[in-house]
């Protein structure tokens, strides 16, 4: 038993670390602020199935979180009436999740690269626009107020953000399992050899087709899960909370915590969350505690509200220009990116027995 | 009937402007497949810089028409070159040491770059939208029942200059042929001696020429300028590009038109709300009956 | 395997950083002895800063005339200032975080906020929660504060209530605007469009029930995509509908500007009303020219009729050297209410939520009000203003219930 665990020493180590965290900061706003990164990164686990395993850019993920979200706001607000329970329907909106993501998967199939990022682009309008233009189906630019929240065993949520923090940590554990369990599998291969190449994978007999409608809807489900938790702790949702940004943001941690590793990820949303949320805003506050700390005056007036952006777009050039395959590249990736070249380097692919924590490369590395 | 006439010069002016933006995005697709989101804000920028310019030259739209012409030049000019500039500076230090390698890498820096850009803008002019000043006068002419404004004549002509000289440009010149070769096989394009660094790094000057250019235009029809503007262009020139074939500048064109076509329809038909729904839809079902745009894709060959 | 290790103890060391820089209050600027917080939630950054930032410095400019009348016992006000856009764009989750830092901060006495009604709907049932004082110095959507829908939204104590607010609600604006496009501009058939924000959306829907129910057309009724900048086609199907005015449900930067300026260009020379989202020096510079035979509803009293209100204008225009924004002298109040509170019966949440629960008669630069039994202000004065020679001229006042 120890002998399959101890690869996995570092993600459990932290793991650990974050589930005392609620118990040592007790600020729930920065609480909150863990679980919304924790949705984050169910969403990121999702993309990384279309991204960084089958190679199929998309850039209009927002739209599986949203359609995720309304789901169980439909179900579970006044709106309709309806008050299912929370759990069943946690899962229930993810399917319903992975159907759109057949659904919208469909038109895509023939398409090769950028076509295809601009049709899920398209999508990533499309979905919020009709939420937003059909008030009487969908709330309209007002949305749905007043989503159930979860209960369990007797103890109601509402609005703390501990136990959401808990459940999302378990349902990412659980979705990891579930994440390289596939990864591992025939059809997992069949998404990395498409991402390789199209034409090789078909020719050895992979039905394009399936494993790529699979992908989309695979990668659509996790978002369901996310959108469930991440409106019934809001307790509300509306069309303007899926914009491009929203799927530019999970592109970006898909991206940054290195395309097609399942852990990589995880690190790349909590990062980049953290650093959009908590750091930038609360940048001004430390420069001024920095300049009262160091009697530096000047550093005590700068604001760097109108700076966000300007910093932002910084950090993401410059990150992408010192390790462009992302913090914890996958190894096949950043063999193909450091070589420069279009080859693969002859690695033979994952064993029964191979140490998947090789995937995890710590930074420093190159 | 007259309606509808009347809604196609609406559109022919809207989707002019688009087609000029959508030539920067193919033709750096076409060359590097790099999907440049900072083009949107290039094109803001031309528009902040013709307007600094102006208000340098200190025109205002009260002046005789030699001095509206000058101004105007000399404005233009600057925001042609100051945006040409910005796009070879912007491949050099920003796309250049990504070239070749991953897809997304590049694709994350492009969005980075909008972002950097877009709060320049800000913090340049504010964070409110500014006034352009209205220097060509804009009458109404009638052609029968149907009315077209002086400026959206001057969009639309400006709009088939710029696409007819970049024509002319890139197939009959032979830094165009160059721009071509590279764009078809770019080691191919290095071995017969063409500098291909210099050549893409042209690309981008043209491209990000054509809609600084864009931009005064736009300043001068709209009358205001926001330096959020540039998002919401850059994503429809993009789906232009992409409707008419990426990396095919015909394509492009033709892409922008359509797209001011759809646009103007559904808000005159459908509802104006439904706009970016019909216009996405369009694409979609376009792409899934011809899987590389209407007038097919120029990408380089894989080697 | 000592690469590994420095990895490993790299990557630990940056998460501990990640985790422990936000959790440590040490590393906030130490507040003055006793400092009095007053937490404030708006959208600042990105297309957003035009709302918030005039907004934030109405608030800027009471605490600093509360400070240098010396505070509170010696103890001086401080803003806690949180910005809820995410990317440019106001975010609910991103509010409800910030409400939820707020709260956590014992020196914060009560909160400013938000701007955007659907923060609102994500902040409130927080604030409810821990009984904290919550004043909005601009959200007008109804279902904030009216039952049925608002008791959806303090679910914790709905009777115990903490969200006010000192602006008038869209359903009384926009009713009285419509009053005022049939009876006084004499429009029988009128086009509509909305931004599609709560705001412009609320705004226009209500103007519409209105117009409807005094016996009016409304021709069409369409929403703007975000971000359009050319409005041709979509004036040129109104003109062809021949409506006797446009009435725009939303804010300048969200269309209302450009759709006045663009109206001449398809020979639509009929009035142009809106709310108080269009009246504000920027609509005159983006319209320009065109802004005249404008007419826009304003919910409160005409500030420049009060002298008190001047003094706020001169002092605002001494500070930031510009006008106020829209919202500046609401905030302004917002803030000043919970000052006063604290001035009363001193920095305690309870004492404080309670005082403000029973403000009666309160006198201030945009009138003198009440909280009613939801939370919303007696004050239902609006004032009705028009562009003449390229400003907005104050032409009538209309009491709620009268014409």
């Amino acid at each position: 038993m120890l002998h399959r665990i101890l690869p996995y020493r570092t993600s459990l180590a932290i793991l650990v670390l974050f589930l005392l965290y609620p118990l040592v900061d007790h600020n729930a706003g920065h609480v909150n602020a863990a679980a919304d990164a924790a949705v984050f990164a169910l969403l990121a686990l999702g993309l990384n199935i279309v991204v960084g395993f089958a190679g199929l850019l998309d850039l209009g993920y927002a739209a599986f979180f949203a359609i995720g979200s309304y789901a169980y706001a439909f179900a579970a607000s006044p709106f309709y009436g309806l008050h299912l329970p929370f759990w069943p329907m946690l899962l229930i909106a993810a399917i319903i999740a992975g159907v759109f993501g057949l659904l919208l998967g469909a038109p895509t199939l023939r398409l090769r690269g950028d076509y295809l990022a601009i049709v899920t682009l398209g999508f990533g309008e499309i979905v919020p626009t009709v939420f937003l233009n059909l008030p009487r189906y969908t709330g309209g630019t007002n949305g749905i107020v007043g989503i159930d929240q979860p209960v369990l065993l007797g103890y109601h949520f509402g609005f703390n953000p501990v136990p959401y923090f808990y459940t999302l940590l378990v349902i990412i554990v659980l979705s990891v399992i579930a994440i390289l369990r596939l990864r591992d599998s025939r059809l997992g291969r069949a998404w990395l050899a498409i991402r390789e190449d199209e034409i090789a994978a078909a020719s050895m007999g992979i039905n394009l087709t399936v494993t790529k409608l699979l992908a989309f809807s695979f990668g659509a489900f996790f978002s369901g899960f996310g959108g469930a938790l991440y409106v019934a702790k809001l307790g509300i949702v509306s069309p303007d909370q899926f914009n491009f940004t929203v799927s530019f943001t999970v592109l970006a941690m898909v991206v940054l915590g290195g395309m097609g590793n399942v852990l990589g990820v995880i690190a790349g949303a909590g990062i980049l969350y953290e650093f959009q949320s908590l750091f930038l805003a609360d940048l001004t506050q430390w420069t001024h505690a920095l300049g009262q700390a160091w009697s530096l005056p000047a550093l005590r007036v700068v604001d760097f509200v109108n700076f966000k952006f300007l910093l932002y777009g910084l950090g993401l050039v410059f990150l992408m220009l010192l390790r462009p395959a992302g913090i914890f590249p996958e190894r096949r990736i950043r063999a193909i990116v450091t070589e420069g070249r279009g080859e693969i380097i002859p690695e033979a692919a994952p064993v029964a027995g191979d140490s998947p924590a090789a995937d995890v490369s710590p930074p420093g590395e190159s | 009937m007259i309606l509808f006439a009347q809604q196609l010069v609406n559109g022919l002016s809207l989707g002019a402007i688009y087609a000029v933006i959508a030539l920067g995005y193919t033709m750096v697709y076409g060359i590097i497949e790099l999907i440049n989101f900072a083009h949107g804000d290039v094109y803001t920028a031309g528009s902040f810089v013709a307007l600094a310019a102006l208000t340098l030259l200190g025109a205002t739209g009260h002046m005789a028409a030699a001095g509206v012409a000058f101004a105007l030049i000399v404005a233009g000019l600057a925001a042609m070159l100051a945006m040409g500039a910005t796009g070879v500076v912007i491949e050099r230090f920003a796309y250049r040491p990504l070239r070749g390698r991953q897809r997304l890498a590049p694709l994350l820096t492009a969005i980075g770059v909008s972002f950097s850009l877009e709060n320049l803008l800000q913090l340049w002019m504010g964070p409110s939208p500014v006034p352009f000043p209205q220097l060509v006068p804009n009458p109404f002419f009638a052609l029968g029942p149907i009315s077209i404004g002086q400026m959206q004549l001057v969009v639309i002509f400006s709009s088939l200059v710029m696409m007819v000289a970049l024509h002319f440009f890139v197939q009959r010149t032979k830094l165009g042929k160059a721009m071509r070769a590279t764009a078809q096989d770019w080691m191919a394009a290095e071995i017969m001696g063409i500098d291909i660094n210099k050549t893409i790094a042209l690309t981008f000057f043209v491209g990000s020429v054509l809609a600084g250019a864009a931009g005064v235009i736009t300043g001068l029809y709209y009358g205001t300028i926001w330096f959020i503007n540039g998002f919401r262009a850059g994503l429809i020139a993009f789906t232009a590009a992409v409707l008419g074939g990426i990396g095919n500048t015909t394509g492009a064109a033709l892409g922008g038109f359509v797209i001011g076509f759809i646009e103007v329809m559904t808000a005159q038909y459908i509802g104006f709300q439904w706009a970016e729904v019909m216009i996405f839809s369009v694409l979609i079902l376009v792409l899934i009956f011809r899987p590389t745009g209407l007038l097919g894709q120029q990408l380089p060959e894989r080697t | 395997m000592i690469r590994r290790l420095l990895s490993m103890l790299s990557g630990l060391a940056v998460l501990g950083l990640i985790l422990m820089v936000p959790g440590s209050t040490g590393l906030h600027p130490a507040s003055a002895a006793g400092a009095i917080r007053i937490g404030v939630d708006l959208p600042m950054s990105g297309g957003e800063a035009p709302n918030g930032v005039p907004t934030n410095n109405g608030i800027l400019l009471a605490i600093d005339q509360a400070n240098a009348a010396g505070g509170y016992n010696g103890s001086m006000f401080e803003e806690v200032l949180k910005d809820d856009a995410v990317n440019g764009v106001h975010d609910p989750a991103q509010g409800a975080k910030n409400v939820q830092e707020l709260l956590a901060d014992p020196a914060v006495v009560g909160l400013v906020a938000s701007f955007n009604s659907n923060v609102g709907k994500a902040t409130i049932p927080i604030t409810n929660g821990a009984g904290v004082v919550q004043i909005s110095p601009a959200q007008t959507n109804p279902t904030l504060t009216k039952p049925p829908d608002a008791l959806e939204v303090r679910r914790a104590h709905p009777d115990q209530i903490n969200y006010f607010r000192v602006c008038t609600t869209d359903d009384i604006q926009g009713p009285v605007g419509a009053d005022f496009a049939y009876k006084v501009l004499k429009a029988q058939k009128v086009a509509i469009l909305d931004d599609q924000e709560t705001y412009g959306k609320g705004i226009a829907d209500e103007f519409e029930k209105e117009f409807k129910k005094l016996g009016g057309t409304v021709l069409s009724h369409d929403g703007i995509p975000k971000g359009t900048q050319d409005f041709h086609a979509i004036l040129t199907k109104i003109k062809a509908e021949a409506p006797q005015l446009l009435y725009f449900g939303g804010v300048t930067t969200t269309g209302g500007g450009l759709i006045r300026k663009q109206m001449p260009d398809v020979g639509l020379t009929i009035p142009y009303e809106g709310g108080d989202g269009i009246v504000e020096d920027e609509f005159l510079t983006v319209a320009g020219d065109t802004a005249n035979y404008s007419f826009g509803t304003v919910a409160s009293v005409n500030v420049e009729r009060m002298a008190a209100a001047k003094a706020f204008v001169d002092a605002y225009k001494a500070k930031y050297h510009e006008s106020p924004g829209a919202y500046s002298a609401n905030a302004f109040v917002a803030v000043k209410i919970i000052i006063d509170a604290v001035k009363a019966v001193g920095p305690d949440r309870a004492k404080v939520r309670a005082w403000v629960a029973n403000l009666r008669d309160y006198k201030s630069i945009i009138g003198t009000f009440s909280f009613d039994e939801n939370g919303d202000t007696t004050n239902k004065v609006i004032s009705i203003y028009a562009v003449r020679n390229n400003k907005w001229t104050w032409i009538d006042q209309i009491r709620l219930g009268q014409v």
